[in-house]
């Protein structure tokens, strides 16, 4: 659908469109209750305490007072109810400060300051430097006389450079009184959200110009929520507004996330569920049967002859409401509370702060923390993530001669410095291209120093090098650029950029030097796109040995090329170059057809090497994550050899000998068919081999994957554990998020920029690091850190923990409240089966609300294991992984717990006070304080570590529950006046409590020694090695500490001779040698190391000991 | 991490000027925020678990044994009268029996002191298979109005004993309406036992639960007559079989109070108790015993405890016992991580 944006004309297209109003918000002040009411009850356990409030409110049926299940009711819902509220007004608040911000338009030729609300397609906006771009601009006028001005696009795509925005040539030279006169139409797509790409068509009316068709690109739009940067003034025309520019289509509401630990909850509670209906069903039944048979003699009961019609739900639904506490209106505040504090002790954590910036993690999603201990796959991208994406230009080889080779620095190579001072050609014009061909914008500050603004931090390691050897990119003032070498200045004209697309893999320039007039193409790119176009005859195999050889130190490669051009040819050239870019269909292609007319015959200068450190840490990082069972994926979009060698030698896919890469390639269809299947016949038989195989994919195999042999991919993706993608866009990474997840896996994928954010939001877990690339990704992510190596003790430390802790928490949770169900249930059997409840309403309330919660809650303090044992023997994360510690069978414990614990408080209660002491609310505190005693002793028999907030927690909430009851037993007119001080000075009492305690625990403490010592877990074993010190845990320190002095040595170790002789292991691969070596550029498989990664998930989903 | 202390102790600082107490509490929350809290990690080692076994035990057995003693001084006297007291003619229809007013209940029996009973002698009544604790039953009652008599309106929760003739009835309810009516005396040889029946009831209920201004009103006053009447003239709050009569027994086997003998009697004694048997427990087959019971600090004769703690107490020695057979004859080496099965794979850098 396309759209004719009529320029400055004030009766056409305006109600065609919407204004400029953005919204955010999820609800007006109307909708607001029902909506969110509808939202809340939505979820399952809300409607189920909703129906039990209600039944409760029946008199007759309900045991207890309807408020203590009001009560937390209304609390739950309102605290989640304000939350949305507030967040709904923020989004209100900031969408109006964003809709009334001032901003001058042109009306009748006059400018005029309306809100920013009102702004309509056709408009044309003025702004100021430093203004945000109110809605999509397409750009007419600005201070530059070349017609540029520079946004910054931070909020768009996170990328914090200055970019250069250009007016359309129709404008060019425009009066700034005309500009409010303009008239003319644009011709463009319907609202979309690529914030890469504007194909639309510009013509103004007379008496601007001609009727002509300029051609728009995305380089002549100033897109929502950009800001103009040291640019006096521009004006354009609204050709987006409100929620349909780039920016309003981009936005989505992120779906909730939910974590697997959510979801056994979830299963565990419906099953619980399930099994109160059954005991509701059996004991409603039971009842209606006594009350025939048995009640209607007990004269004192006076049982109606002739009942009411529901006369037989009533003993069930009286059941109902006394089992409803089963499932524990508690566990959803308890969960959300811990799980606040699991992200804050993220937020708080010390070891997590990057030093450099002072930046803190940063948990944003609060609710998911327990998913991070159960990661199966990492995908991960690579420049800036792994990488410092700190680009650092370290060797060069011009004409052959290599620099930088001895010291690793050619900036300090003395022999490149001397040829710089005796001013060799060839260096001149190596370091000529360096500093022209390029985008780079220099900014001069007031004290005369220079810096650089550039979108590729590739082009500003060049451009710094190149000042750094005396050739200075010294002013770019419109096309006119001056360079400063050896004090002399040089001027070129920049005539036309041939731009930089993946596709291409290379950017050129045109410039025409001011002084001879000549004109010169200089290019650079990666050395597939530029070798094969060199001229005929130059010897490119020096350079291509050159570039394999940067390639397996882990550099970066850049082939640096010229040409000097005819007059006419450029000419000619130019003339197509222009239709080309004003195409409306395909005209990326058509401009690359057009580039490629003009790329030939290249001589090539020599080769650029940029060094992208890896960050502190990443190896280890990887490896011990690796060793924990999860799978790295590495999803990137740079080149194959790069990604290789960046992946070898971070520890992704282990060096030497005996594992191996195998390639994923092809073209088409066919060659992608064969290839994959060929790689999935090697995984199949490598897979009972003790092997680590890793599969390497390009995007564009990739996309035919997906498409088209979805099931074999998806096959290899499980077989294979390690992968590397590169070459994908960003969406094929969402595409690789989604198709582990299918395969229900739990991923989590990190990123640094733009490109990364689908990948974040589609994955289960998704975190950002906040670096050079912007804030994007680190805002789109669940959590963002400021390093790669913080990963490791965000998965190990906080995950492990949070998923242990929740595991008890919920699990507890589900103990304490099937206790109490289960001795009302007992005592139903004594009590005529009529639904009498055993406690009264206060103890029940206070039951779950205080008694109960606060010593649980402080298990966010608990530690099986230390952090360093954790962090020594990562495998301990099997357990998260695999649900070892929150699962049917171990709820099943927990649930025989709370039978056996029942039985022991209820008989135990019935022996003792029987007879002359078996009055009821005595009967009820004992069998009540005898639950309170016995689930102290399980939160202390399982916790593992305490610390002064844990004694004070179980402890003193012993202390608690009788002073609480002290004051409630003081109040004459409470059921339970005086009842706490009578039991309290009975010695019956005290020795009721240890005898139940005693019976209690007694077993469980032998049952828990036992397995403990004689049926150890794997955690245990290593808490008795912690705890008890002694050689052994020395011994695993020695083993460790090798094991990373092995693993300092091995990046070194990937030297480019190791490599290079290394054998060729091909099986089945023969076939087509082409495709493997062209894909490996130097020819030479990698074959790689095993590690026991694949094995150990095998075992972490499949063992099944103890 | 290198905070993970072994014990709390060395928290442990000494704070002897505000500042150190300062930075104390600031060191605390840094600790607390970093999860380094100084923590003490105990081990189920071995020797810990053994000896807890054994000592619990060692210290359960006495317990269990003075317990058991003390239960076993106590001297019990049960007498199940409810068959008795039926006159020949009407054993197969008891039924009959106590619901003709006509019939005297009256029923006598002498009872022989097996040993010495020192005083006070609590006198009980049991009955069993009784459910005070039904629902119908527990509900209906209105504390507010044994507490505020007739100003107290709403007694609605009484049903079906909240009003008689359109007039509310005080006290309201199934629980009032079927109080206890049976009646004991006693006496050794031709002297009446005086049986103190003041002060049966709780101290509490007395004062703050049951009214002093709040006279019975319309009761037993209906078609259907429950239990005791209630004489109009006295307070609620001196009514002390209803009081402790509406103190509900959890358990459908329970005793009441009834009153203190507060002579000693010896043994080989015989005391004739004469009673009324007016309260039905035939129409439900429940039963009803005379209890005469001395107390000990313990309570009233009750083995449940001695027995538990000494069964509790064996079986915690016993294993104890295994935990130490296991450990002696199958040593386990704590913390071995070469038991670690990922250890046992090869590793690889």
């Amino acid at each position: 659908m396309k759209r004719y944006v009529y320029i400055n004309d004030d009766n056409l297209a305006q109600d065609l469109y919407c204004d400029n109003r953005i919204s955010n918000r999820k609800y007006t002040i109307w909708n607001f209750l029902p909506k969110n009411l509808w939202e809340q009850f939505s979820r399952f356990m809300n409607q189920y305490f909703l129906l039990i409030a209600c039944l409760q409110l029946w008199s007759l049926i309900t045991p207890v007072n309807p408020a203590s299940t009001w009560g937390p009711l209304i609390f739950i819902f309102a605290v989640s109810a304000i939350k949305e509220a507030w967040d709904d007004y923020n989004r209100y608040l900031s969408d109006k400060k964003a809709n009334e911000k001032e901003v001058w338009i042109v009306r009748q030729g006059i400018r005029k300051l309306i809100q920013a609300q009102d702004v309509r397609v056709g408009n044309i906006v003025w702004l100021r430097e430093n203004d945000e771009v109110p809605c999509d601009l397409v750009l007419l006028g600005t201070a530059d006389p070349q017609g540029i001005c520079y946004v910054e696009t931070a909020a768009l795509d996170g990328e914090t450079d200055l970019k250069t925005r250009v007016i359309p040539s129709a404008c060019m030279g425009i009066d700034i009184e005309l500009l409010h006169k303009i008239k003319g139409v644009i011709e463009c797509p319907g609202p979309d959200k690529d914030i890469r790409r504007l194909d639309a068509n510009m013509r103004l009316f007379p008496p601007f110009l001609d009727n002509d068709m300029f051609p728009l690109t995305i380089k002549n739009t100033l897109l929502q929520s950009c800001y103009l940067r040291n640019t006096e003034w521009a004006c354009g025309v609204a050709v987006y507004t409100g929620n349909e520019t780039k920016l309003g289509m981009c936005r989505g509401v992120p779906e909730p996330k939910l974590t697997a630990v959510d979801a056994m909850i979830d299963k565990l509670t419906g099953a619980i569920f399930v099994f109160q209906i059954v005991v509701v069903i059996v004991l409603g039944i039971a009842g209606n049967v006594w009350k025939d048979t048995e009640a209607r003699k007990l004269w004192y009961v006076r049982y109606p002859k002739q009942g009411p019609w529901y006369e037989l739900l009533i003993i069930p639904l009286r059941f109902e409401l006394l089992c409803s506490i089963m499932i524990p209106i508690s566990i959803k505040v308890s969960l959300d509370l811990v799980k606040g504090l699991y992200a804050k002790f993220i937020d708080w954590d010390d070891h997590m702060v990057d030093l450099e910036t002072k930046t803190r993690s940063n948990a944003a999603n609060t609710a998911i923390s327990e998913d991070l201990g159960q990661v199966e796959y990492i995908l991960t991208d690579k420049t800036g993530t792994l990488t410092e994406n700190k680009m650092i230009f370290k060797r060069c080889c011009i004409s052959g001669r290599f620099y930088g080779n001895e010291n690793g620095d050619a900036l300090t190579d003395t022999e490149l410095l001397n040829a710089v001072s005796s001013g060799s050609a060839d260096v001149i014009r190596f370091l000529k291209v360096m500093a022209i061909c390029n985008t780079v914008i220099p900014v001069r500050s007031k004290s005369g120093a220079i810096s650089y603004k550039a979108q590729s931090q590739d082009e500003e390691a060049l451009v710094r090098a190149a000042a750094r050897l005396h050739m200075v990119l010294a002013n770019k003032n419109g096309n006119i650029l001056e360079i400063n070498l050896n004090a002399s200045l040089l001027q070129y004209e920049v005539l036309d950029i041939l731009e930089f697309t993946s596709e291409r893999k290379r950017m050129s320039v045109v410039v025409k030097d001011c002084q001879s007039g000549k004109i010169f193409l200089l290019s650079k790119g990666a050395d597939e796109a530029i070798l094969p176009h060199s001229h005929a005859g130059q010897e490119i195999r020096t350079y291509a040995e050159t570039v394999e050889q940067y390639a397996q130190l882990g550099l970066r490669t850049l082939c640096l090329a010229w040409r000097e051009l005819d007059d006419d040819e450029y000419q000619e050239w130019a003339l197509m170059f222009k239709d080309a870019n004003s195409t409306l269909i395909d005209r990326e292609w058509r401009v690359a057809e057009a580039c490629q007319r003009l790329e030939h015959d290249l001589e090539i200068l020599g080769v650029a090497a940029i060094e992208d450190r890896l960050q502190d840490g990443v190896p280890e990082t990887i490896a011990t994550l690796r060793k924990a069972g999860i799978n790295f994926w590495m999803l990137t979009g740079d080149k194959q050899n790069t990604a290789i060698q960046i992946a070898l030698s971070c520890n992704f896919v282990s060096p030497e000998p005996k594992g191996q890469l195998l390639m994923v390639d092809g073209k088409t269809e066919d060659e992608v068919c064969r290839s994959l299947e060929r790689v999935l016949l090697t995984m199949r038989i490598t897979n009972t081999e003790p092997k680590d195989v890793a599969f390497v994919v390009d995007g564009w195999a990739l996309e035919i994957a997906l498409k088209h042999y979805r099931k074999a991919f998806t096959e290899l993706a499980i077989l294979s554990r390690t992968a590397i993608c590169c070459r994908v866009t960003p969406s094929q990474k969402a595409q690789l998020v989604e198709l582990l997840k299918t395969c229900d896996y739990r991923t989590l994928a990190i990123g640094d920029g733009g490109n990364d954010v689908r990948m974040i939001q589609q994955a289960d877990i998704g975190v950002g690091i906040s670096g050079r690339e912007g804030l994007q990704a680190a805002r789109a992510a669940d959590y963002s850190i400021g390093k790669f190596r913080f990963l490791k003790r965000l998965i190990l430390v906080h995950g492990r923990y949070s998923y242990n802790r929740t595991a008890f928490l919920s699990q507890y949770s589900f103990y304490k409240s099937l206790l109490i169900c289960f001795i009302q249930i007992f005592f139903s059997f004594i009590s005529g089966v009529s639904g009498t409840s055993l406690f009264n309403s206060v103890s029940l309330m206070a039951y779950n609300v205080f008694y109960t919660s606060v010593p649980v809650l402080v298990s966010v303090l608990d530690k099986d294991l230390s952090e360093r044992t954790v962090m020594q023997h990562p495998q301990i994360l099997f357990y998260c992984q695999a649900g070892r510690l929150l699962n049917p069978s171990t709820f099943a414990g927990w649930f025989g717990r709370s039978l056996f614990h029942a039985i022991v408080v209820f008989a135990i209660t019935i022996h003792s006070y029987a007879l002359e002491k078996s009055e009821m609310e005595e009967v009820s505190m004992v069998a009540l304080s005898g639950c309170i005693w016995l689930q102290a002793f399980v939160v202390a028999l399982e916790t593992n570590s305490f610390t002064v907030l844990q004694h004070l927690a179980i402890w003193g909430n012993l202390v608690g529950f009788y002073a609480i009851n002290w004051i409630v037993s003081a109040i004459p007119s409470s059921g339970m006046y005086t009842i706490m001080f009578r039991l309290c000075k009975q010695p019956l009492y005290w020795i009721t409590m240890i005898l139940i305690v005693a019976a209690g625990m007694g077993p469980v403490l032998a049952l828990k020694y036992f397995r403990y010592t004689y049926r150890s877990s794997k955690i245990n074993i290593l808490q008795q090695a912690e705890r008890l010190g002694g050689p052994i845990l020395s011994l695993g320190n020695i083993e460790s500490q090798t094991r990373t002095l092995e693993k300092d040595l091995s990046p070194l170790s990937i030297s480019l001779p190791k490599n290079r002789n290394s054998s060729v292991y091909e099986p089945l691969l023969t076939e087509s040698p082409n495709s493997t070596r062209r894909s490996l550029g130097a020819g030479a498989p990698f074959d790689f190391f095993q590690s026991q990664s694949r094995l150990s998930t095998n075992y972490s989903r499949n063992c099944k000991d103890n | 991490m290198e905070m993970d202390g072994r014990s709390s102790s060395s928290a442990v600082i000494e704070a002897d000027s505000v500042s150190l107490q300062q930075s104390r509490r600031s060191k605390f929350i840094h600790q607390f925020t970093q999860q380094s809290l100084p923590a003490c990690k105990p081990v189920l080692s071995p020797p810990f678990v053994i000896s807890v076994f054994f000592v619990v035990g060692l210290i359960f057995i006495p317990i269990g044994i003075v317990a058991l003693h003390a239960s076993r001084s106590v001297v019990e006297i049960v007498y199940r009268y409810d068959g008795e007291c039926v006159p020949e003619p009407y054993r197969s229809n008891k039924l009959a029996y106590i619901k003709d007013d006509s019939i005297s209940k009256n029923c006598s029996k002498s009872l022989k002191i097996p040993k010495h009973m020192k005083a006070p002698i609590y006198i009980y009544y049991q009955l069993d298979n009784y459910y005070q604790n039904h629902r119908r039953y527990v509900k209906s009652r209105n504390d507010k109005q044994l507490l505020h008599g007739l100003k107290y309106h709403d007694a609605s929760s009484c049903h079906p004993e909240d009003a008689n003739h359109g007039h509310p009835i005080v006290p309201c309810g199934l629980i009032a309406w079927s109080l206890f009516n049976d009646t004991y005396s006693f006496s050794r040889g031709v002297v009446d036992l005086k049986v103190n029946r003041k002060n049966i009831a709780w101290k509490s209920d007395r004062e703050h639960k049951f009214g002093k201004q709040v006279y019975p009103v319309n009761f037993q006053n209906g078609t259907l007559i429950g239990g005791a009447n209630l004489d109009p003239n006295i307070p609620l709050s001196d009514q002390e079989d209803l009081i402790v009569w509406m103190r509900t027994s959890a358990l459908p086997t329970f005793r009441k109070l009834y009153g203190r003998i507060e002579e000693d009697l010896d043994a080989d004694d015989v005391i004739s108790v004469n009673l009324f048997n007016n309260y039905n427990t035939y129409s439900f087959s429940g039963s009803k015993k005379l209890v005469l019971s001395t107390s000990t600090w313990l309570g009233g004769h009750n083995d449940f405890l001695g027995i538990a703690y000494i069964s509790i107490g064996t079986s915690l020695i016993f294993i104890a016992f295994v935990f130490l057979l296991l450990h002696v004859n199958n040593p386990r080496p704590y913390g071995d991580t070469s038991n670690l099965s990922w250890n046992w794979k090869p590793i690889s850098s």
